[in-house]
């Protein structure tokens, strides 16, 4: 699973997911891509998750780009603990996810086969997601209104 | 290649608050420069937009902009779309001349079929996908197409190997590649795979 290799400081604050996603918006790598739209942390686990849900339906060719990366820790105090005595341990990390990043990408396919590998890994995912394509390409219009 | 005629609203107000108006009334807020001209803002219809824009050139599509009285013949240039809707929220148009070069970004179409890559189980990579060129804004080509047909495994074609049309002249460097063969088992997808299940 995805994770950094040393972090500066072991814990973080939670913040908050306000407003939409300032970059990383656009399918720039491959032909399609996962959009997200609603926002979310989204765990390392997630994101395995949906990546071998959509290597394995694309079977063979096809290259994945993972556009996000879990670099937030999350802490969980243990069960049957009493409150206070500082912040929990760190568990699990998450990418913190905007409305419009493009989670994934794709290059490879077919469009069919794409949108149904693509259709797969959004089920894995927490927050409701599409299916984008380029602009300009496989019949998508450069310009909507 | 002909332009498409646009009508442009010039004397629009600036700002957050009457862009989205704008907006609300099916137009796009834009802004023409160029050519040591004073910057004038202008609004576009979004629907003409859209049918100028939807042209086999797309968004090197020479216009004929009609803004106050007068027609400038324009290049559309940065489009800024909604993070979400993908709708176009804002648009430059570049003033341009019949007779200067202008660098536009031209998109590279992967055409035929790599058979020696897809006997050895491999992929091919496309790396780039626009290539940016520069020539006189009649001689703009609409899209370039890129043979890979030939393509072996381990090997690659550059922006050098491409045949331009006449007048046109790569800006993108020489040695940049467009698209790479990649082996069955080195493949990307295999290599992820690989990785996953080592972690």
């Amino acid at each position: 699973m995805l994770m950094p290799r040393r972090v500066k400081h072991r814990k973080q604050h939670r913040g908050r997911m306000t407003g939409v996603s300032k970059g990383g918006n656009e399918v720039t790598f491959g032909d399609f891509g996962i959009q997200a739209l609603e926002p979310a942390w989204l765990t390392a686990r997630q994101i395995e998750s949906a990546r071998i849900a959509m290597t394995r339906h694309v079977k063979r060719g096809g290259k994945v780009w993972i556009r996000v990366f879990p670099d937030k820790p999350i802490t969980q105090k243990p069960a049957e603990t009493r409150m206070g005595s500082g912040k929990g341990n760190p568990e699990y990390w998450v990418a913190v996810v905007k409305p419009g990043r493009v989670i994934f990408e794709l290059a490879g396919v077919d469009q069919e086969l794409a949108r149904a590998a693509m259709e797969r890994a959004i089920q894995k995912l927490p927050m409701k997601a599409k299916f984008v394509v380029r602009p300009g390409t496989h019949g998508a219009p450069e310009v909507q209104i | 290649m002909p332009e498409i005629v646009l009508h442009a609203e010039v004397g629009r107000t600036t700002g957050t608050a009457s862009s989205k108006r704008l907006r609300h009334e099916g137009k796009i807020p834009g802004i023409l420069y160029g050519h040591g001209a004073e910057p004038i803002p202008v609004a576009v219809q979004a629907k003409e937009l859209r049918t100028a824009l939807s042209t086999e050139a797309g968004l090197n599509q020479l216009l004929a902009l009609e803004a106050d009285g007068e027609t400038y013949l324009a290049l559309a240039r940065e489009l800024q779309r909604h993070p979400v809707r993908n709708t176009v929220t804002h648009i430059d148009f570049q003033i341009v001349n019949r007779d200067e070069m202008v660098t536009a970004d031209i998109a590279l179409t992967v055409i035929g079929d790599a058979v020696e890559v897809r006997h050895a189980d491999g992929t091919v990579d496309q790396q780039l996908f626009t290539l940016t060129v520069s020539a006189k804004p009649s001689d703009i080509p609409t899209s370039l197409e890129v043979d890979i047909s030939a393509l072996q495994v381990g090997e690659a074609i550059r922006v050098a190997d491409l045949v331009l049309p006449v007048g046109v002249l790569a800006v993108t460097d020489g040695e940049s590649i467009i698209a790479a063969a990649h082996g069955g088992h080195s493949g990307p997808a295999a290599d992820a795979e690989a990785a996953a299940t080592e972690g």
